[in-house]
């Protein structure tokens, strides 16, 4: 090698050294409390997966603010989907200085937001959880993922594109997510002008569903919300509730839609609809996300990944606007952000609802379980006045 | 409640109850020989089930291969767990318990690094469903019921009418009788262990199959094994059974007319009045 290459490679990796010290010195931590173990964890690595892939992207151009360009940097901690464990992992956050936070399932999110607000930490929850994550008096709590209210867009639907459907039942988990889910969506339900005949709770994580499934059935339902019903619990709650005999329809969200197809048995699935689940990509940007992931991890793509990429940029995005990187301020800037997002144009709104615009609004895509498979159904536009 | 729905409560109780039970018979199999509760026994129930699924599924070889070979998986665990873990503390009641309830979770955690968070299933080796008059039933169920039902009656002929049945017998009831008898007590207890492994493997086939597979499947059939056992009285197996039985139809009766949350306080309502009035269990002893 001669002393002039040498040289050049010198210079080289001293640049890279200095870009990196630059870089390094104005970065955003941003806490993420996920469940990377437990039942939950499929949500919460995809989640970690997703969320570390829009920072790739976010950072490689960076957040200009004044002279200084900002990196947001994330770190994982796993809260089990245990709330005493999402308390813990977001006090010790909290005591190393993390101002930015997202977490996970509202069991999780409800118990901190007390905290975050009164440290002024702009907490961001993929969670239900209503008023008690959006509400006046937490101004720096955001829900950047539809969960409850998506009953909003979709029981219109379902009025227009099941027209058989009258008479529904709800059955959620025994807990904050649960109640949550049950209370609105029968709000919800019986506005849109459909019957509730029944309302049934179960230990999220129970072995044997046939007893609140035998309940569920005798109710004679058109339909069956789960609502806020999750991962294994989902596939055999429909397990039981097929093997007893019931034919009516099935409505569920935030699944792992392979996972609850090998749980239930292909038969038991079919024709399941799934709300807020996009099974294939229908735009170029969804089509980008999806192929990034399929090169990355291969084979099957979680449609988890969907709901969670837009709210990285969306907080990018504020964060530029604010031209701040006081939480406080970006607060501020979030609320009035229209980002355009992998599901069109999405604003935080609701005030109608919560009494501030805090609850991420946007289309609602729909999918239904077709031999043994996920595929696309439609997209919902948000319903007007909400 | 109508007569239908009532008979639909019964049996989907007594199904479940069944398969509770054969787990249950692990642990009061060893505690009743060497006075061990074996906390590792859930996991040993989740580690067959992932083999079956990884012979079974993933593999695509036939379930009569894959089952047996989870047997000798959790045989082999069962006899490391034996010879590293509770050998060294003498079979000593509380240090065993402690260092299962450490090896349990030990296992747990590495099982979710080595299998992954997304749960499996194990197909039903008979689809379909059973329907009698307004009364349903997964074939698979009924087949883990009779499954079930034959391992005990097998275990207990085992017990009472085989040379080494008796040698278990003879030692549970005097180990130093037993040892002059010419019995060696070691012997016995690696066979205990690989009998208890091997009901955790066919209760983790049959939980597989009707429930599905993950690293915490084991975790609630433990909890209502050692509900059972302490009803049933430990070391019993015709409490063991009878208590299993109860406490399945007693799950489905509160889950069903009353809500799956009130159905572990009743269960652990009915194993507070049993310790309360008879400590010992319906047929257990003093320890």
């Amino acid at each position: 090698m001669t002393i002039a290459r040498r040289g050049f490679l010198a210079l080289g990796f001293a640049g890279m050294g200095l870009r990196a010290g630059w870089a390094a010195d104005k970065t955003i931590i941003l806490g993420c409390s996920i469940p990377l173990s437990g039942p939950a964890a499929p949500t919460g690595i995809t989640t970690q997966r997703t969320v570390e892939h829009a920072l790739e992207l976010i950072n490689a151009k960076g957040i200009e603010i004044g002279p200084d360009r900002y990196t947001i940097v994330a770190e994982f901690y796993d809260n089990k989907y245990i709330p005493a464990e999402a308390v813990t992992v977001v006090e010790k956050m909290m005591a190393d200085g993390v101002r930015y936070l997202f977490s996970s399932g509202s069991g999780n999110s409800v118990p901190v937001v007390e905290k975050t607000t009164a440290a002024k930490v702009l907490q961001m929850s993929g969670a239900s959880g209503k008023g008690h994550l959006t509400a006046p008096q937490f101004p720096y709590s955001f829900r950047v993922q539809p969960t409850n209210e998506t009953a909003y867009a979709v029981y219109p639907w379902l009025k227009t594109a099941y027209p058989e459907i009258k008479r529904v039942a709800h059955m959620n988990p025994s807990d904050e997510a649960g109640f949550t889910e049950s209370e609105d969506r029968r709000m919800i339900a019986e506005r849109n002008g459909f019957t509730n005949v029944g309302n049934e709770y179960f230990k999220r994580g129970s072995t044997d569903m046939y007893p609140v499934a035998t309940r569920m059935v005798g109710f004679t339902p058109d339909l069956i919300d789960m609502g806020g019903t999750i991962g294994r619990d989902q596939g055999l709650a429909c397990k039981a509730l097929r093997e007893l005999g019931y034919q009516g329809k099935i409505l569920q969200g935030y699944s792992d839609a392979k996972s609850f197809v090998d749980i239930a048995g292909p038969d038991a699935a079919e024709g399941t609809l799934l709300f807020d689940t996009l099974a294939e990509p229908q735009t170029p940007e969804q089509k980008d996300l999806y192929n990034w992931w399929i090169a990355k991890y291969g084979p099957p793509f979680p449609s988890y990944a969907f709901l969670v990429w837009d709210w990285p940029f969306i907080l990018a995005s504020a964060i530029r606007k604010a031209q701040s990187v006081d939480p406080v301020v970006v607060a501020g800037a979030m609320r009035t952000t229209v980002y355009h997002g992998i599901f069109g144009e999405e604003r935080f709104g609701m005030k109608s609802v919560y009494g501030l615009d805090s609850s991420l609004t946007r289309q609602i895509p729909m999918s239904i379980i077709k031999g043994g498979k996920p595929s696309y159904l439609a997209t919902i536009d948000w319903p007007a006045g909400v | 409640m109508t007569s239908t729905l009532l008979i639909q409560i019964v049996l989907s109780g007594l199904v479940t109850g069944l398969i509770y039970m054969l787990i249950a018979l692990g642990v009061t199999l060893l505690f009743g020989i060497m006075r061990v509760v074996n906390f590792v026994h859930g996991e040993l129930v989740m580690l067959s089930a992932f083999a079956i699924w990884y012979i079974g599924v993933d593999q695509g070889l036939p379930m009569w291969v894959a089952i047996p070979a989870a047997i000798v998986v959790a045989a082999g665990i069962a006899v490391l767990c034996q010879k590293l873990l509770f050998k060294p503390l003498q079979y000593d009641i509380l240090n065993c318990f402690i260092v299962g309830i450490g090896a349990s979770f030990a296992i747990r955690s590495a099982s979710w690094a080595i299998f992954g968070p997304e749960p499996q299933a194990i197909p039903a080796m008979i689809p379909g469903v059973v329907r009698l008059g307004g009364v349903f039933m997964a074939k698979q169920r009924l087949l883990a019921a009779a499954v079930c039902v034959v391992l005990a009656i097998a275990l207990y002929v085992f017990l009472h009418f085989t040379r080494p049945g008796k040698a278990m017998r003879a030692v549970e009831q005097d180990r130093e009788a037993a040892l002059l008898m010419g019995i060696n007590p070691e012997n016995v207890y690696v066979t205990a262990f690989i009998i208890s492994a091997a009901l955790a493997a066919v209760g983790g086939a049959m939980l597989g199959s009707v429930f599905g597979v993950d690293p915490e499947m084991g975790s609630e059939p433990l909890l209502k094994s050692f509900i059972i056992v302490q009803i049933g009285g430990m070391g019993s197996i015709a409490g063991t059974v009878l208590a299993g039985l109860f406490i399945g139809v007693a799950d489905s009766v509160t889950g069903t007319l009353l809500g799956g949350e009130l159905a572990f306080i009743i269960d652990f309502a009915i194993l507070m009045l049993i310790l309360i009035v008879r400590p010992r269990g319906l047929f257990g002893y003093d320890v």
